[in-house]
């Protein structure tokens, strides 16, 4: 199998796009996701730094405040008390007294100790909260705080009785001396660390002077310190680190309280604070770090089950060719890639089906189109595909060429219709003009060769679709011998089932005639019998032979009407068609009617009514066997009407009863011979069974319908028959024949067309009137026995209407009186002939000499 | 020519004449016109079959071919009628073939005549009818 070129480009590999490959997107998001972890961790701990030093300055100055508060809290508590004191007169008892004095110190706020003296200006002591003072020596002697006037705290100083640094509060006794509190500060810093606690930040409390210079108070290794100076300490604050007096760094917040001027410094440890702010952003830190690590194993694990798998299936799939098996890429790997490897390994195996498929189909069309095509042409019988629409020839095979001797070339260019015989060409369109079946077995048909001669085939047809034509495909088979015998005798057979047809239909209409003969041959037979043999009375001799003249007449009838019926049936009687007026035609037929009840006929034809073309006797008997009928049928009278009208392009005559009516199931079969309404009421009601047979026949050779309506008996019934209308154009000519014997007629026209004159006819004088007005004739030729209108009186109106210029020949069988004779000379008439033999052509003569002088004296 | 009716028997024998023609009708009465018997007529099928099981006629002449009921019906229901077995029964018809006969003659009919026929044929046959 070679490899087509496109598959080469194919198998080359994806082509170089712009853009990075999914293991790319996964680095950079492994490195991105390393650089925000590091970014983070990197805040994180740079921030808590600042956050413990923060939080450790704020914790000292908070602790610093509180400290101060509490201190003055102690203050103020004590002027409170001293205050009022002092200036009690009491006190002169006191100082008079000393006996009298009793002081105790209670430790106030953070001064845990100390002790309350009365001091007098001289400075001894008056009393005091110490066990056993000294109230001899004037030890106090000298201080600036003894005499003062207002109360004052002094601070810090080295008390002469402890020897301890104190804050003195004195509170003067004017006049006598002063109450005066010694407050002990070494113990205040470390009963302020007690209370407050040292927490994480490890507090240092400080009380220092007002300028900040001598330490009175230290929670940390008090007994060190207390008392020094440390001049330059003061600058500390909380936002800077500051070695404290042991070398440790700490952060310091300050606060001062009023009486007395001392400060208060509170300082946390720095490295105790970062240590713990460390310990925080190092629990962060290992958050930190433990996201990333899934982060990291999540993006391999996706790396692993998602890329990897499509880059290897990529790779696969770059590396087959198509129809290729693949390799399914293997279990591992997300259900979507799975599947995706799964949907191409399919993809592919269909790939190679179709493949397979389409080659060998291909493979197969060329070869079975070659095969069909040898089947076609070299098929021992004449084929051919013609287009449906056109007929054309579009393919022919051998077969074909060679029976019909046309080249393919000449087939091409010919239509189906050029192999027929130009006599057969006509039939052959009709009925390719008709649908045809999808498959068709015609024939035989008769096929016209290139060397002219003729052959006969049989045709076997289907259709089918050729080059986007409807088409049909043909095959023509020679008839054989033994198929023209097998035909020949089908088509006797069926000649012969026709004539058996034929034959058992006149056997059965000879049995129902013999039949229908038998019974008024038995009344005749029988009376007559009676008559001969027995003694009759002459009231029954009279009956009797009434009976048989009736019977007998009854025979005629039915004997004739048999003839009729055989002659209009076997197409031996011949119709002579004319225009007619069917309004006098209606007249006549009503004449003829004697109806025993006498109820008149009613009549009911419009003047206006348009010729008619018809054979008018017979017409007129089918009018008189409907009136006749329609009185037969109405025992007890009631009304009788005909009429005419124009319905469509015909015109149709009816005649209505109101008698004995005709049941449903009996209508279709009336106008079959023989049929009668099998009902009582019209038992006696004598009849051939043939006049609505022979009133079809009639009607029908005029190609006009005959139909009946009841609505039941007793309900009357209506008999409906269509005539042709007499067309304009079918009826010219320069002589008008009126006659009512359409044979002599007939003979009179033909003799006129001899000579050149064309002519028209006319059965009676009304239809004449009527012609003379539409044709115009010239001419003519007049019997004077006519139906209705009497010759005569056709001729007075003739001269009225149209004047004496028209040449008039009476032909008749009239034997005519002097004085009628002397009347129609009067008229004008340029012959009277009388009917006979020969006279035809003699009255033909004449008028056409009275043509030609006319036409001279008109030229 | 008359009957042979046993004299003493003062029973008018009755026979009934369905027939749809009149002519017919009056040919047969008037050929067997006579005192014996007293002639009912009847116009078609149905009359005749009615006519029959009002009077129980000795003798039933019966024109195959009628509007209504046919002869031959007529004389299927009077065979088929027990109480009947007595009447006799001739068909007068305008049909002539051979099978026609049989199938008359089969149905139970005692004569058959065919028209046209002789009115001094048919009176034979009343007579040898009523004589069964």
């Amino acid at each position: 199998m070679g490899v087509q070129p496109h598959e080469r480009d194919l198998r080359r590999g994806p082509p170089r796009r712009p853009g990075w490959s999914l293991r790319n997107y996964m680095a950079l998001f492994m490195a991105v996701l390393l650089g925000v972890a590091a970014l983070a961790a990197f805040a994180v701990r740079s921030m808590a730094e600042m956050d413990a030093r923060q939080s450790a300055g704020a914790d000292a100055s908070f602790a610093s405040e509180r400290a101060a508060q509490q201190l003055k809290a102690g203050f103020d508590q004590i002027a409170l008390v001293s205050g009022p004191l002092a200036g009690d007169p009491s006190m002169a008892i006191v100082f008079a007294d000393p006996s009298k004095c009793h002081f105790g110190y209670a430790p106030i706020g953070a001064f845990a100790t100390g002790h309350i003296d009365l001091v007098r200006l001289d400075g001894s002591v008056v009393c005091s909260s110490r066990k056993s003072p000294d109230t001899t020596s004037q030890i106090y002697e000298g201080q600036g705080w003894l005499v003062t006037p207002q109360p004052v705290v002094v601070a810090p100083i080295k008390d002469p009785v402890t020897g301890s640094q104190v804050v003195v509060v004195s509170y003067p006794v004017p006049g006598r001396g002063a109450l005066a509190w010694f407050l002990d500060l070494a113990p205040i810093g470390p009963k302020l660390a007690a209370e407050f606690g040292s927490g994480v930040h490890q507090l240092e409390f400080l009380v220092t002077s007002g300028d900040g210079r001598t330490i009175v108070s230290r929670s940390i290794d008090p007994a060190r310190w207390i008392g020094r100076n440390v001049s330059g300490f003061v600058n500390g604050s909380a936002d800077a680190s500051q070695p404290d007096l042991n070398g440790t760094q700490r952060l310091y917040g300050r606060s001062t309280f009023d009486p007395g001027g001392l400060r208060v410094y509170v300082g946390a440890d720095e490295a105790a604070a970062l240590s713990a702010a460390d310990q925080l952003s190092n629990r962060s830190l290992a958050i930190i770090l433990a996201g990333v690590a899934v982060m990291l194993l999540v993006t391999f694990v996706v790396y692993r089950r998602i890329a990897e798998p499509v880059r290897r299936l990529s790779l696969v799939i770059r590396a087959s060719a198509p129809g290729d098996a693949v390799k399914a890429v293997g279990p591992t790997g997300a259900t979507e890639v799975t599947n995706l490897a799964w949907d191409f390994d399919r993809l592919m195996a269909t790939v190679k089906r179709e493949l397979a498929d389409r080659l060998s189909s291909e493979q197969k069309a060329l070869l079975s189109e070659r095969n069909y095509r040898l089947l076609f042409e070299g098929h021992p019988q004449p084929m051919w595909l013609y287009d449906v629409e056109t007929l054309a020839f579009l393919e022919v095979n051998d077969a074909a060429v060679e029976r019909y001797g046309y080249s393919p070339e000449e087939f091409l260019a010919m239509t189906i219709k050029d192999i027929r015989p130009p006599q057969d060409v006509p039939k052959f369109l009709e009925l390719m003009a008709a649908p045809q079946p999808a498959l068709d077995k015609t024939g035989p048909w008769r096929h016209l060769l290139k060397d002219g001669s003729v052959v006969q085939v049989l045709i076997t047809s289907h259709s089918v679709t050729f080059g986007g034509h409807e088409a049909r495909f043909v095959i023509a088979e020679d008839l054989t011998e033994s198929q023209r015998l097998e035909l020949e005798l089908h088509q006797s057979q069926a000649r012969a089932e026709a004539n058996a047809e034929l034959s058992k239909a006149k056997d059965e209409m000879v049995s129902m005639v013999s039949h229908e003969m038998r019974t008024p041959l038995a009344s005749i037979v029988g009376f007559a019998e009676l008559l001969v043999t027995r003694k009759v009375t002459p009231e029954q001799r009279t009956e009797y032979l009434g009976v048989m003249l009736q019977e007998g007449r009854r025979l005629t009838a039915l004997i004739n009407d048999f003839l009729d019926l055989r002659r209009i049936e076997g197409g031996h009687l011949t119709m002579r068609y004319a225009p007619a007026d069917i309004k006098s035609l209606i007249k006549r037929a009503v004449a003829l009617i004697v109806d025993p009840t006498g109820t008149p006929i009613q009549m009911r034809v419009p003047d206006d009514m348009p010729l008619v073309r018809i054979d008018g006797d017979s017409i007129l008997r089918v009018v008189a066997n409907l009136l006749s009928n329609a009185c037969k049928y109405s025992p007890k009278g009631g009304g009788i009407a005909v009429g005419a009208g124009v319905v469509a392009d015909m015109v149709e005559v009816y005649v209505r009863d109101e008698g004995l009516g005709i049941p449903a199931d009996a209508l279709s079969h009336v106008f079959r011979r023989f049929f009668r309404v099998d009902n009582p009421d019209r038992n006696g009601i004598k009849g051939t069974g043939l006049g609505l047979a022979i009133c079809k026949n009639i009607v029908e050779a005029h190609g006009g319908t005959i139909s009946v309506r009841s609505e039941g008996l007793g309900k009357g019934s209506v008999f409906a028959f269509t005539i042709p209308l007499a067309r304009d154009a079918s009826q010219s000519g320069d002589v008008l024949v009126v006659e009512d014997d359409a044979g002599f007629a007939h003979l009179l026209q033909a003799e006129l067309t001899g000579l050149g004159v064309s002519s028209i006819w006319a059965a009676d004088a009304e239809t004449a009137e009527r012609l003379m007005i539409k044709k115009k004739a010239r001419a003519v030729v007049l019997d004077l026995l006519l139906p209705g209108l009497q010759g005569e009186a056709y001729l007075d109106r003739l001269r009225v209407k149209h004047g004496s210029g028209i040449p008039v020949v009476v032909v008749t069988l009239k034997d005519l009186e002097p004085a009628e004779t002397l009347l129609l000379h009067k008229a004008g008439v340029t012959a009277i002939l009388r009917k006979g033999p020969g006279m035809a052509e003699t009255a033909a003569n004449m008028i056409a000499k009275s043509l030609a002088a006319e036409q001279l004296v008109a030229g | 020519m008359r009957t042979r009716t046993p004299p003493g028997l003062q029973v008018l024998r009755t026979v009934v004449i369905a027939d749809d023609e009149s002519s017919m009708r009056l040919l047969v009465h008037a050929t067997i016109e006579s005192d014996d018997y007293c002639v009912v007529e009847a116009v078609d099928g149905a009359e005749a079959w009615a006519m029959v099981q009002k009077h129980r006629p000795a003798l039933v002449l019966l024109d195959v071919q009628m509007p209504g009921r046919s002869g031959l019906e007529v004389l299927g229901l009077i065979k088929a009628d027990p109480s009947l077995a007595a009447t006799r029964v001739i068909l007068l018809t305008a049909k002539a073939q051979e099978t026609d006969i049989e199938s008359g003659l089969i149905a139970g009919a005692d004569f058959y005549l065919t028209k046209p026929f002789s009115p001094l044929d048919l009176l034979t046959r009343v007579e040898e009818a009523l004589q069964l």
